[in-house]
């Protein structure tokens, strides 16, 4: 009782940290090698969130009023469910529910629903084809993050996140299967739409599906983007990382840095990835990545025959 | 099976949502809300999946459905006038028939849960249901999951060849014309004789 | 939540589905009455399943062929409704009478 009660405490800090955790690294990675820290990198996240809050919230001519303030909020929502099924130590997890790795699958699906209605309820443009790239996009995604997830799970012979933790006792899943993690970090940056693949909110769409958000909706939206991208490194310290193994620290915090390096390393990614064109971007999804995918499924599952 | 008084609660709500969510489908303006209302049915149902031990009869429920009512909405904005609901939209033909044969079905299967008796047999202490489940496909029932697999392979060929730009025949959308803007008219939106065959400007929308 | 209000909330799903499947013009609106159906079909199986049936791995067989089902039925119905409507400009059933004959 007072485990699951910590662990849905650990939730909303999350929840409540994650998008100012994500806007420092974000500054930190992207001013750092430069030599030069920008000077509002702790100060300049809050300050415009504070800006945003006090922002009037724009309207479009007849949007769909309930789909687009609800959106942000369902998008954060799901962002949540993903932090919940991520575990802290073998009894410290919010859902332990036995088939968790589908649960995060269908996050992700639904993550496309959401995306979709945000960009299609404001009844403008360029946030319609901001929503449907992201479509487009996005069945690739999900694709590719359930093969290279079936793949996690194989070792462990369970669909529950905490045996597939308990499966990486002797080697992590990064090594036991190297094509893992590269090709869930490629869906990771897609699904937040972060960096090279911000397609969906992109600049040459003048903002894609939030173009016309403004205000404190515009704030829930970018919150739940990070947040979104915090829970997926969780998910993916878990799949890939060995979750809470790891020598002298307690488990929490093993899962804490885990979590950190690999947001630290989409944060990286997302900084300095040249972007990619729509239509391209589709081609390496299917031509390249998803035939990749198929080939860390079949190295898998020759694996765990053999073991 | 004993459940406690919160299942019961989250039964309730989940069963109210997914009715009320049911009837909204065909009593909304817009095709994409309708979509999504539906799905908000089925992720209700898939709740109480889970509720009712399937955990992953449940969890594929809303996968599943989260795609499906995507790719359905994205046909809807396609093909349907007045995608974003502006303006009411009542698309019904034997409205009274339909009704009347909506409650018709409704009373007769509820008679039969009133009235019937079944077995009471309740799930095994010990079942592990996602378990059972996979030994069960790819043990005892392994041709048949196997042949859904098949079918769903000839369905995507299917499609394609039913969907596909060019057949054996030429283009698919050859002789097919926008309706006039008045009856009988001249078609719609098309360009002016002499200039380019307007065909292959297609490939260009999707972006 | 017993064997008995599960089967209820099927078939008023089931009813509205045919209600849907039988009033609506457009192909689509026509296949969500479908897939309405299917959604109460599948929680009377999941219901009989964990009530009636003694945990037979066979009661979740069955929902998920129906899903399977329902994902044949969407992609065939799609398929069919854009071959349609590249012939004929048409996605209401009215428009397509002629096939009467």
């Amino acid at each position: 009782m007072i485990e699951s009660l910590a662990s849905l405490l650990m939730v909303l800090v999350v929840l409540a940290l994650g998008p100012y955790v994500v806007a420092v690294m974000d500054r930190l990675v992207a001013t750092a090698p430069r030599g030069a820290l920008a000077s509002d990198v702790w100060l300049g996240p809050l300050s415009r969130a504070a800006w945003l809050l006090t922002q009037h919230a724009n309207a479009t001519e007849a949007p769909d009023w309930q789909a687009w303030r609800l959106a942000p909020a369902l998008y954060l929502a799901l962002a949540a469910v993903g932090l919940a099924l991520v575990p802290w130590s073998p009894t410290l997890i919010a859902t332990d529910l036995v088939t968790s790795v589908v649960l995060w699958g269908s996050v992700e699906a639904l993550a496309t629903v959401v995306i979709f209605l945000h960009g299609w309820s404001a009844n403008a443009v360029l946030p319609l084809i901001g929503a449907y790239r992201y479509v487009a996009l996005g069945l690739s995604y999900i694709l590719i993050s359930m093969f290279v997830l079936i793949g996690a799970a194989l070792p462990a012979e369970s669909l529950q996140l905490t045996q597939v933790v308990a499966s990486q006792e002797s080697l992590w899943n990064v090594v036991r299967q190297p094509l893992g993690l590269p090709l869930f970090l490629v869906v990771g940056l897609g699904l937040t739409f972060w960096g090279p693949l911000n397609l969906a909110d992109s600049t040459d769409l003048a903002g894609g599906t939030a173009a016309e958000v403004s205000g404190p909706s515009r704030l829930v939206w970018e919150c739940a983007r990070a947040v979104m991208l915090v829970a997926f490194s969780g998910i993916a310290a878990t799949a890939f990382l060995g979750g809470w193994l790891g020598p002298w620290l307690p488990g929490p915090v093993w899962v804490l840095l885990k979590t950190l390096f690999v947001l630290a390393l989409l944060l990286w990614l997302g900084q300095w990835l040249p972007r990619v064109a729509p239509e391209r971007c589709v081609t390496l999804m299917w031509i390249v990545l998803l035939p990749l995918s198929f080939v860390d499924l079949v190295w898998a599952g020759v694996l765990a025959l053999w073991a | 099976m004993e459940h406690s008084i919160f299942v019961d609660i989250a039964f309730l709500l989940l069963a109210v949502l997914a009715v009320v969510a049911g009837w909204r489908v065909f009593r909304t303006d817009s095709m994409v809300r309708a979509s999504f209302f539906l799905l908000v049915s089925f992720i209700a149902v898939g709740a109480i999946m889970m509720l009712l031990a399937a955990e992953y009869l449940g969890v594929a429920m809303f996968f599943m459905m989260a795609v499906e009512m995507m790719v359905m909405a994205l046909f809807m904005v396609m093909f349907m006038m007045n995608p974003a609901g502006l303006n009411p939209m009542m698309m019904v033909h034997q409205h009274r028939l339909s009704i009347i044969a909506g409650a018709v079905a409704f009373f007769i299967l509820a008679a039969m849960a009133l009235f019937s008796s079944f077995p009471a047999d309740p799930l095994p202490a010990g079942l592990d249901p996602v378990r059972s489940l996979g030994h069960e496909m790819l043990g005892d029932s392994m041709l048949i999951f196997e042949s859904a697999g098949i079918v769903l392979l000839a369905t995507m060929i299917g499609v394609v060849v039913l969907s596909s730009h060019r057949g054996r025949y030429g283009a698919a959308e050859e002789g097919s014309v926008p309706p006039g803007l008045e009856p009988g008219g001249d078609p719609a939106g098309q360009p002016e004789k002499g200039e380019s065959e307007g065909g292959h400007e297609h490939h260009h929308h999707h972006h | 939540m017993s064997l008995v209000t599960l089967l209820l909330l099927a078939a008023a799903l089931i009813g509205i589905g045919l209600y849907g499947a039988l009033s609506q013009q457009s192909f689509v609106m026509l296949m969500m009455g479908l897939e309405l159906m299917l959604n109460g079909a599948m929680l009377a199986a999941v219901a009989f399943w964990a009530y009636s049936g003694a945990g037979a791995p066979q009661g979740q067989l069955l929902t998920i062929i129906v899903m399977a089902v329902m994902a044949i039925e969407m992609a065939m119905g799609f398929a069919l409704v854009v071959a349609v409507f590249r012939g004929k400009q048409a996605d209401t059933t009215e428009a397509l009478s002629e096939l009467k004959q």
